[in-house]
């Protein structure tokens, strides 16, 4: 299992170096000049090279490449915004937990309602509270969550006036800043949750020990929950890390909405103003977190099947044995 | 290589169908799905006639009527210059709907055949191809749009093509999943004991075979992909206004959403529709090209 760990852990290290090449070229090849953004349309020709050369443009893309890749991995340096001068790795960290909270909730609202509602749907096939709860589901997904955000605002902060519809609050009061962005990013997570949550306790519904539970008197409470639940978490388990991962890089268009600042906010902006570090930077960060994600989801899934996790411990093994054979 | 592949596929088409055919019979007992369908064909029909049906012009202003609320003249209302709403949102299924299905049908063209490359091949060829998918899938999938689409600057062309980039990871490893469950099938077998070419049996034996799973796939993705064109122009970088693409009359309506909230709902609205037909659709095309479910 240890082993397993760190092989995944030592096969982020080339992802995130080619994630990094990725992005870093893609963004050399931004239409627009980043001196020209910086300094504005009344700079003078001498001023624009100055700024060229002290943002390293002068240079071709492969040293500017070497050189940002140096920083970055020998010297854990993600240099700071062209435009702002902050530091980029600070901003980062104030950022990013509120990126994280933003997908926490989301994934809490989303998880909360949608595996009762698919319980309900399973435990009532083809019956109307069935019917509904898909029907529901369908909507969820079809819905895009910047439109919901927009009617969500309109509903609760301009008519009703009870939630804030931007900006951030501090401590446990500040949470309700990120109800409406919760909600308006849960839907399709939600939506997805009832079908996968409906389909896999059917599945499991259908099996021997759930009517032997039955026959010895259990009662049908029970039954669901600890003999039928548990055993279909698992599916909807890998579901909500997939989710998860993608809530991550998926909020931006909410943050932005929201004018929550968060990394998706940041990343954004930077496009917009051609701030290239910030871009490569957070673009990094988000891809580590989202395997970190993906990593710890594949464990999760191994701590609930202890059938997965044989498979993960003799993975070693077998590929050893394929080679040998091939 | 890919016109190849399209010309090669459509000919063991036309043998089968009969399971065409079959399908659309399977699919036409579906009601759901049939009406999914039917939305479909009429949202495709007003978007190709807008210009006929359409009682104003997409860009014409009339500032006597601005933020006009819906009526009888105005359907859907107007927004900040006066322009008709129901007029631009007709109108703006053009770009929306022809955005989703050339997008996808450019990324299942490319993951197909790199799919099929790694799926058929395996080995060296499989490694280095899925290695390269895994980098671009740790990149989260609207970020590497935004990144592209800002590359490649605003616009209708550039917008597919950014579309397209960040759907083919998905498309590809569907397909090379389901080229490695059928390539050791003893019908692959057989066309090799024969000497058939190894383009021949993946363009007409294995690619019909695994044809199922990717309209299913290519039918949601259509309605992803809306979604996320939507998304792109809403924050500025996709369709440029004064087109009408639905997302970029929401990014527009945003800044009155207190004078005028009706902005907001019918556009979205369109989006929202187009997206569930498409679903209902998907569902039902899985069942009816499930062959556990045939007869």
């Amino acid at each position: 299992m240890i082993r397993y760990i760190i092989k995944r852990l030592l096969w982020m290290i080339p992802i995130i170096l080619g994630v990094t090449v990725i992005v870093f070229l893609l963004m050399t090849f931004c239409p627009g000049d980043p001196a020209q953004i910086i300094l504005g349309s009344t700079a003078t020709q001498a001023d624009l090279e100055a700024m060229r050369v002290e943002l390293g443009l002068n240079q071709s893309r492969l040293v500017r490449l070497a050189t940002y890749m140096n920083d970055v991995f020998l010297h854990f340096d993600l240099g700071s915004s062209w435009i702002t001068k902050v530091d980029i790795a600070s901003t980062i960290a104030d950022r990013m937990p509120r990126t994280l909270i933003l997908a926490v909730v989301t994934l809490l609202i989303a998880y909360g309602l949608g595996i009762p509602l698919g319980i309900v749907a399973a435990t009532h096939q083809n019956k109307w509270q069935d019917h509904i709860s898909m029907i529901l589901a369908l909507i969820g997904v079809a819905i895009p969550n910047f439109w919901l955000a927009l009617l969500l605002i309109i509903v609760f902060s301009v008519n009703l006036g009870w939630l804030p519809a931007m900006g951030v609050g501090t401590g446990i009061a500040g949470l309700k800043y990120y109800i409406l962005p919760g909600l308006s990013n849960c839907a399709g997570a939600l939506a997805n949750c009832a079908r996968q949550t409906r389909s896999s306790m059917l599945d499991v519904i259908r099996a021997d020990y759930i009517t032997t539970a039955r026959s010895k008197g259990v009662p049908e409470r029970s039954v669901i929950y600890k003999h039928g639940l548990k055993n279909a978490l698992i599916p909807i388990i890998t579901q909500m890390g997939t989710t998860f991962g993608r809530l991550l890089g998926g909020a931006m268009i909410i943050e932005t909405i929201f004018s929550l600042p968060g990394m998706g906010e940041f990343i954004i902006d930077a496009v917009n103003n051609r701030d290239y570090p910030v871009v490569q930077g957070g673009t990094i960060v988000l891809a580590i977190a989202f395997s970190i994600a993906m990593l710890i989801i594949d464990l999760l899934y191994a701590a609930v099947d202890p059938r997965i996790k044989a498979q993960y411990s003799a993975a070693g093994k077998k590929r050893k044995k394929v080679k040998a054979n091939g | 290589m890919a016109s190849v592949t399209m010309t090669k596929t459509a000919s063991p088409k036309v043998k089968r169908q009969s399971e065409f055919a079959r399908v659309m019979k399977q699919l036409s007992k579906n009601k759901i799905a049939m009406a999914g369908l039917v939305i479909l064909i009429i949202e495709c029909l007003l978007a190709a006639l807008a210009p006929l049906i359409m009682p104003y012009g997409y860009a014409e202003m009339d500032l006597t009527q601005t933020f006009a609320t819906p009526s009888l003249t105005h359907l859907f209302g107007c927004d900040d210059m006066g322009r008709d709403i129901f007029s631009r949102v007709l109108y703006g299924g053009r770009f929306s709907i022809s955005i989703g299905i050339l997008a996808v049908l450019i990324s299942v063209v490319i993951g197909m055949i790199i799919g099929a490359l790694a799926g058929y091949f395996g080995g060296m060829t499989d490694n280095i191809l899925m290695r390269f998918l895994d980098i671009v899938q740790a990149i989260p999938g609207m970020l590497l749009m935004i990144v592209i689409s800002a590359v490649l600057g605003p616009g209708f062309v550039n917008t597919i093509i950014a579309l397209s980039v960040s759907n083919i990871p998905g498309m590809a490893r569907m397909l090379r999943a389901q080229m490695m469950k059928e390539r050791d099938n003893e019908y692959i077998e057989a066309a090799q004991s024969i000497n058939c070419s190894k383009m021949r049996i993946i363009v007409s034996h294995l690619l019909p075979n695994c044809l199922s799973p990717i309209i299913v796939q290519a039918t949601m993705g259509v309605a992803q992909t809306i979604t996320m064109a939507a998304s792109l122009s809403f924050i500025g970088l996709g369709v440029q206004p004064p087109a009408p693409e639905w997302g970029a009359m929401l990014s527009a309506a945003r800044s009155f959403i207190r004078q005028a909230p009706h902005l907001v709902i019918f556009p979205g609205l369109a989006i929202a529709i187009t997206v569930l037909a498409l679903n209902l659709l998907g569902d039902g095309l899985r069942d009816a090209l499930d062959p556990k479910l045939k007869n």
